[in-house]
């Protein structure tokens, strides 16, 4: 049973259950039926024997009474179902009806014993050819003397006739109902159990790893159409982050093309012929440039696929963080100096916030660098930091290169950058503004960008602040 | 033979333009598509080197609209995405061959050479003229078996005027397929290096290669 189908376990449990219902209920209306014919026979033998006591009371008791007489005042009496036999106090017959035949129907010692108490005996008795008769004998008392037993009979042969025709149709009905049953619920169950089939099938394609498939089965609410549009939403869900996840791969295997190309192209070229130790040099230059790109690349990989697992912990210390903006904006004054571009701090306030110093140090650094980066020679970068309502407010804003309309939503995004961010600056990894945006918003902040190519970047962090302590 | 590299990467195309370079070919490098459309349609490239990857205009839609706009030049496409999809519609919009980042030097010349072997119709490697041989490989050239040295722009003009053999090349023509952007027109340069190449091929010997059609330019042919 464990490993049928549940369409055949369906089937059968249907068939077993209304099969055991059939019987049970056959069963109760054959006792039923069996039980109202013979009180029936019973209540029409009374009734006949009634009349025929009443009748012999009209005439006159005694051991010998003119059947005849007896018939021509009473036609029913005569009537074929049933017959009537007179006995003497003695249980010898005295009168009996015709339709008796020649049949010996003696009376039986319970039913005289009883008749001497005064008290009538219902009997089923079977003679020769198995006929079997209903018989009521009742006494007839003349004060306490007993002067006839009466007895009335009746054939049971119509009443079992009927019983057997009963039971032979419950035979025939209940079998056919269970098949009927057994072939409406296979068929039910089937249907029913359609829509697994098709869900089943669609799993095992998908499994296969076309994530393309949907399950085709008919949108309805019932619990099979709930099924299939939560299995097909799940789907639909798994091949979006499939998808970002491909892309993610191709992006970054893409980014780690470019150093890889140039290092092994530039190796290539060097090796080709002899060349002077200034190649040489210029070359291994070049390729530690490109391995530290690299290095770049797969640490901030690492540091966001991480991120993504949430195995990355970030500390919850109290940081004045205008001390460490202060601390930054010393370390970008270098960074600019070699791009000619003055980094000017233009408003600060002591502020307090809770977090993860490296971290927020990484934020600062990373839009401060991104500033000067995309700037060009002798432009500023201005720097801000003042409270906002609940929140601190840092700005950093450029005079540099800038970033169309169509491309702000999507800088933040992995590996994204924009055409003029390439060809400006062969350093990037384009995972910086990710991992700021990461930082800011592990941090409950927001980060925003303005910008206008050929105009500047402004990009601006709210932090939740922390009261500040005395 | 000269090329046009459309590459935005500046150290990739630094190398590939010094290795084409030691090559003999003259190399134009543009970093963006929408230059490197002008470029292309302006010039009579021998082959285009072309990223795919460019800011601009994205470099399949620059080979579409260069074979829309007619131009026949070979296309090799240089693309940092493995994926068969992207080699197909490279090829499928006009690209004669492709190479995946990063690739081998040597293998990107040779597949150069090898688009150079069949736009000029020659199947074998070397090229030849009466018993003038050179070979584009070692780059070697032989005069009835006996090397002949040459610098490397004399090099480049003889296996421009061979790959056309038989065909007058006008001052412009060899201009524009020998020397790069850089190449001021108004010198007497390519004169100056016919005359090179006529006294290491031609001196001493009973039949001169290089002709010069008087009025028109030069032309390289096995007859007399």
């Amino acid at each position: 049973m464990k490993n049928a189908s549940i369409r055949i376990r369906l089937t059968l449990w249907y068939g077993v259950a209304l099969g055991l219902i059939l019987v049970i209920f056959a069963g109760v209306i054959y006792v039923v039926m069996s039980k109202a014919m013979q009180d029936e026979v019973d209540a029409s033998l009374e009734e006949a024997a009634a009349v025929a006591v009443r009748t012999l009371g009209e005439h006159r008791f005694g051991p010998f009474l003119i059947f005849e007489d007896l018939s021509q005042d009473f036609p029913e009496l005569a009537l074929l179902d049933k017959f009537f036999q007179i006995f003497g106090p003695a249980g010898q017959v005295t009168i009996q009806s015709a339709n008796i035949q020649s049949r010996e129907i003696p009376l039986s010692q319970t039913a005289f014993q009883a008749s001497l108490n005064g008290q009538a005996t219902f009997e089923s008795v079977r003679f020769d050819q198995g006929v079997p008769f209903r018989l009521l004998s009742v006494p007839i008392r003349h004060g306490e003397r007993l002067v006839n037993i009466l007895r009335v009979g009746t054939s049971l042969q119509p009443t079992v006739d009927m019983l057997d025709r009963l039971l032979l149709a419950l035979l025939i009905a209940s079998p056919l109902a269970v098949i009927v049953s057994l072939l409406g619920g296979w068929f039910l169950a089937g249907r029913a159990l359609r829509p697994v089939d098709s869900i089943t099938h669609a799993a095992q394609r998908i499994a296969a790893g076309d994530l393309t498939q949907r399950i085709t089965a008919p949108r309805s609410t019932d619990e099979i159409g709930r099924l299939a549009s939560t299995f097909n939403d799940m789907i639909a869900r798994l091949e979006v982050s499939f998808r970002q996840i491909r892309l993610f791969s191709a992006d970054a295997s893409h980014e780690l093309r470019t150093p890889l190309t140039i290092t092994k192209g530039e190796t290539e070229l060097a090796l080709r012929r002899p060349r002077g130790a200034e190649d040489y040099r210029k070359v291994l230059e070049s390729n530690l440039e490109e391995i530290d790109r690299m290095s770049r690349i797969v640490d901030e990989l690492l540091f966001l696929s991480r991120a993504d697992l949430g195995e990355i912990k970030l500390k919850q210390v109290p940081i004045q963080l205008d001390d460490l903006l202060r601390d930054v904006q010393q370390q970008a004054l270098v960074l600019g100096k070699d791009r000619q571009v003055e980094t000017v701090v233009k408003e600060i306030s002591p502020m307090m916030v809770s977090g993860d110093e490296l971290r927020l140090r990484e934020l600062f650094l990373n839009l401060i660098d991104n500033a000067i980066k995309y700037s060009h020679p002798g432009d500023t970068v201005e720097m801000s930091l003042v409270p906002n309502g609940e929140k601190g407010e840092f700005i950093v804003k450029d005079q540099g290169i800038g970033i169309s309309l169509e491309d702000q939503p999507r800088i933040f995004d992995r590996f994204y950058r924009t055409d003029s961010a390439r060809s400006h600056s062969t350093k990037g990894t384009g995972l910086g503004l990710s991992i700021c945006k990461w930082i800011v918003e592990t941090h409950k902040g927001a980060i925003r960008v303005q910008s206008m190519p050929n105009q500047g970047s402004s990009f601006t962090v709210l932090l939740p602040l922390s009261p500040s302590i005395p | 033979m000269r090329l046009l590299l459309v590459e935005d990467e500046p150290k990739v195309a630094s190398f590939i333009r010094r290795a084409l370079e030691e090559e003999s070919y003259a190399v134009d490098v543009c970093v963006d598509g929408t230059t490197g459309l002008d470029w292309a349609q302006g010039v009579n490239y021998d082959l285009i080197i072309l990223d795919l990857m460019l800011p601009g205009l994205p470099g399949l839609q620059l080979l579409r609209q260069l074979r829309a706009a007619g131009v026949k030049t070979p296309v090799l496409i240089l693309t940092a995405r493995s994926e068969v999809d992207q080699r197909v519609k490279g090829l499928d919009a006009g690209a004669d061959d492709y190479l995946t980042k990063p690739f081998a030097i040597e293998e990107l010349i040779a597949r150069a050479r090898a688009l150079f072997r069949r736009a000029s119709g020659t199947p074998t490697g070397t090229l030849q003229v009466d018993d003038l041989v050179l070979n584009p490989v070692t780059r070697e050239v032989t005069r009835a078996g006996q090397r002949i040295e040459l610098t490397a722009k004399e090099y480049a003009l003889l296996e421009y005027l061979m790959r056309n053999a038989g065909r007058v090349l006008t001052r412009p023509m060899i201009t524009e397929h020998v020397w790069d952007l850089d190449f001021d027109t108004f010198t007497n340069v390519i004169d100056v290096y016919i005359s090179y190449l006529r006294n290491k091929i031609d001196r001493g010997r009973e039949n001169s290669l290089i002709q010069t059609v008087r009025g028109s330019g030069y032309m390289i042919r096995a007859d007399s």
